[in-house]
């Protein structure tokens, strides 16, 4: 009995160290001359948020390759980093800690694109601020929590940047215009006179269901409730049947599909009936991205709103974002699975253009975008089809883009861009 | 319980355990200087390939993170691998230690009541240097640990105390609930009471920034900085200091199980019954086992606050504590150097090793392997493979495997033994 368990653990062993010498030799690829640099991107490459970020990642490397790996002089080189953890299947604290220090650790990095969720980004941020030979910057693709940027909750923003200086930005609008222009929709075109809201309470939930409540009770709609639902629950009918006692014409699920939304978005169909009937469905962007609620049958007629352009508004708007999506497609053989996955390239296309103007140091770097004039991208070539411009102060874009669709044959669909006042 | 072989208790045995105890206790302390060395002074300056190749497979703040699950993990120990009481909810503990680092060591005190708004208290705290954010209360953290060891001890008492008339999987279950009930408060306890008026945890969004932690009169020596926040040369020295809570851990579980105390545990693991009857009393001595164990998990808490820069309600579910429990049985039961290594070990696979492993193999052998996300099906693996051919763990304790190798009481039973009695 003990022989093979030595020897197994001899193999393993061995195994462990060959794979060790391996590691050390390949390592050396990180090395090179001075004008190269490391950007990174930082997103969940595991559980439901995969498909998202993986198209992400793929629209980075193929735009990348199509300038031939070049922002002005500097040479730049792409690493990945993964933030979630298998035992989640979501975003970590701990490991979105670790990356965030990794980033700092390794020296040839000069920014980082990313996170996708903002929370991650509340951890990671505060770190690179930190950085001795920074602040380091982020440039987010897909962070909609107002607080990132704005006064929000007490203490933000000032508590995610101690040096006292800003190192992050994004290229989506915040959550404060995603309610508001999804309850303006709802009044307006959807005729919804009251509704019932439902939050996933997390702190982008909560964020865009407060936003949307706001709104909404402002344009008189009957706000019925605002409340959590719970996502390790096996069924949601005891929820949906104290729903349809109340009436409303329309749910509201503020908060991110794998909070078990798949489950919820069934029962609501099995209580209250199809979203094309008299009780609608209406999510954020936190249900966008996901083929597999897409191809639910009882998703058909849900309405979605994005913080950006959809693919389909990008596509159809040709120049730049329509040409990246068609080699997208020609190079991987589908559509990008998150209309993020091109907000990933601008974020991308906001970094090398402060490397550009840079000295190549993570401080330059920073100083381009958050100092001085910032960045602007201009509309023929930015890769959200208009141009996008950073306000240096603070970090935010300047457009306020949201879009509507509707999950119809099995994809998203968009409906309308819906302005905010 | 004597056997032939061992005889656990016997002088020169005892004196065997301190000498194995001495040469693990130094071992442990020259790899702790010797990685200290190797990521304040000689990686920095190291060719970046080096730093490259440690960056990936060992980075310093996976190594910190790891000895914090050294921290839990014996704390889990205590309970289960000494006093045998099977418990699958110890990450309520982890989750009410960091949240009393983020009621008494953040900003966060000053917006949990409305009319708290203007409270500013600071008991030789280190609020951080921000406008703004020097409201709420900041204690230092060397006096948060020992506030959040008892509060967590307290909290211990409260949970062990409806399981004492339980056994094995009903305590199991009982402790699984607790497990589950006070992470979901904390996740949900952002509007508690009449109109929602008080903020307990701040809800899903955690409490952040929590304060740095302050190294007087350490910082005297050249080098040193006045506090360890989040910045990356501050890492090497978090890494001691979190080593410094592993060593009084791993010191106390040691102690304690030398002693009175300890062998009561051991002998309620063993059999409760035979111990009843010897006069181990057997209400206090449970109860001191909750106690001790969640001390342990109220100091790991304020660590991993101050390394994560927060308290966030997301971590703390179920995996987490299977994990810590895999890491007591793969190490060895009862053992705490055992432990000690099963929870470097599985923390290392757990937050690079096997990513590390897969693109090795991926790139030696030119396949496309997504390793991290077959975690859980290695994880079961190894789990199946170790209790089918080393049950008692990787370094088990001398008693656990007398025990685990004592033939079956069925077995006994079978050739006429009577280990049960007529039911009274």
């Amino acid at each position: 009995m003990v022989k093979p368990i030595k020897a197994v653990a001899a193999v393993a062993l061995a195994g462990l160290a060959l794979a060790a010498c391996g590691g050390g030799s390949s390592g050396a690829a990180g090395d090179g001359g001075g004008k190269k640099v490391v950007i990174s991107t930082d997103l969940p490459l595991q559980g439901a948020s995969k498909d998202a970020s993986d198209s992400t990642n793929n629209a980075i490397k193929l735009y990348l390759e199509q300038i031939g790996n070049k922002a002005g002089d500097y040479t730049v080189e792409l690493k990945t980093y993964d933030n979630s953890t298998a035992a989640k299947g979501a975003w970590d604290d701990a490991t979105c800690a670790k990356n965030a220090q990794e980033h700092v650790a390794n020296t040839a990095e000069v920014a980082v694109m990313g996170t996708f969720n903002s929370g991650c980004a509340k951890i990671e941020v505060p770190v690179l601020n930190q950085d001795p030979t920074g602040p380091m910057l982020m440039v987010s693709h897909a962070n909609t929590n107002p607080g990132l940027t704005k006064t929000w909750d007490p203490g933000e923003p000032q508590k995610y940047y101690p040096s006292g200086t800003r190192n992050y930005a994004r290229v989506v609008t915040t959550d404060d215009y995603q309610g508001a222009a999804a309850a303006i929709y709802a009044q307006s075109k959807l005729g919804v006179k009251s509704v019932y809201i439902l939050n996933d309470n997390q702190t982008y939930g909560q964020g865009v269901g407060k936003s949307f409540e706001t709104k909404a009770a402002a344009l008189g709609i009957k706000v019925i409730a605002n409340e959590p639902w719970d996502a390790k629950q096996a069924n949601y009918t005891a929820l949906f049947n104290k729903i349809n006692a109340a009436k409303p014409d329309m749910v509201y699920l503020a908060g991110i599909y794998d909070n078990n939304g798949g489950q919820l978005v069934k029962d609501k169909v099995a209580v209250l009936g199809d979203n094309a009937g008299a009780v609608k469905l209406m999510g954020p962007d936190g249900f966008t991205g996901y083929p597999e609620l897409n191809k639910l049958p009882q998703a058909q007629g849900m309405y979605l709103t994005f913080a950006g352009l959809t693919t389909d508004q990008l596509k159809a708007g040709g120049g730049a974002a329509a040409k990246l999506l068609a080699d997208y497609k020609a190079k991987y053989g589908v559509d990008p699975a998150s209309n993020y996955a091109l907000y990933g390239v601008a974020a991308v296309q906001v970094i090398l253009a402060a490397i550009e103007k840079s000295d190549g140091s993570r401080k330059s770097v920073t100083e381009q975008v958050l100092a001085g004039t910032g960045v602007s991208i201009p509309a023929d070539k930015a890769a959200i089809g208009k141009e996008i411009k950073i306000d240096p102060a603070t970090g935010d874009t300047t457009a306020i883009d949201i879009s509507v669709e509707v999950i119809k044959d099995n994809k998203e669909t968009f409906v309308a861009a819906q302005t905010v006042s | 319980m004597a056997t032939t072989t061992a005889a656990p208790g016997t002088a020169a045995a005892a004196a065997k355990a301190h000498s194995t105890n001495r040469k693990w206790a130094v071992g442990l302390l020259i790899a702790v200087v010797v990685i200290f060395l190797l990521y304040s002074q000689i990686l920095p300056n190291a060719p970046a390939d080096v730093q490259t190749f440690f960056r990936r497979w060992l980075s310093v703040s996976a190594v910190n993170e790891a000895v914090l699950w050294v921290v839990f993990a014996l704390g889990l120990n205590i309970v289960v691998g000494y006093a045998g009481l099977l418990d699958l909810g110890y990450v309520a503990f982890w989750a009410l230690g960091g949240y009393v680092a983020g009621w008494i060591m953040s900003p966060f005190a000053s917006s949990m009541y409305k009319s708290w708004g203007g409270l500013k208290l600071s008991i030789l705290g280190h609020p951080p240097a921000i406008e703004g954010l020097d409201t709420g209360i900041h204690v230092n953290f060397w006096l948060v640990l020992p506030i959040a060891g008892l509060f967590c001890a307290l909290w211990g008492l409260i949970i062990g105390a409806p399981t004492l008339r339980l056994k094995s999987d009903y305590l199991a279950l009982v402790t699984l609930g607790f497990g589950e009930i006070i992470p979901q408060i904390l996740r949900n306890g952002e509007r508690i009471g009449p109109n929602g008026v008080f903020n307990l945890s701040n809800g899903d969004k955690g409490i952040s920034p929590v304060d740095p932690i302050p190294t007087w009169p350490v910082s005297y020596i050249p080098g040193v900085p006045d506090e360890l926040a989040l910045k990356a040369s501050d890492l090497p020295y978090k890494f001691l200091v979190y080593c410094l809570l592993a060593a009084f851990t791993i010191f106390v579980s040691l102690r304690i199980r030398e002693g009175r105390l300890g062998r009561a545990w051991l002998a309620i693991r063993e059999d409760e019954l035979a111990a009843s009857m010897m006069g181990v009393p057997l209400m206090k001595t449970k109860l001191s086992a909750y106690a001790v164990g969640a001390f342990a998990g109220g100091l790991g808490g304020v660590a991993f606050a101050t390394h994560v820069g927060g308290v966030f309600a997301s971590r703390f579910d179920f995996a987490i504590s299977i994990t810590l429990l895999a890491m007591v049985v793969l190490g060895g039961m009862g053992n705490v150097w055992g432990v000690t290594i099963g929870a470097l070990a599985l923390a290392w696979i757990n937050s690079t090793g096997l990513e590390q492993v897969g693109q090795q193999i991926n790139s030696s052998f030119g396949t496309d392997i997504d390793f991290p996300s077959y975690q859980f099906l290695l994880f079961g693996l190894i789990l199946i493979l170790m209790m089918l051919f080393r049950r008692e763990g990787l370094l088990p304790e001398t008693r656990t495997r007398q025990v685990l190798q004592e033939p079956e009481r069925g077995d006994l039973e079978s050739v006429g033994a009577d280990l049960e009695g007529e039911p009274v």
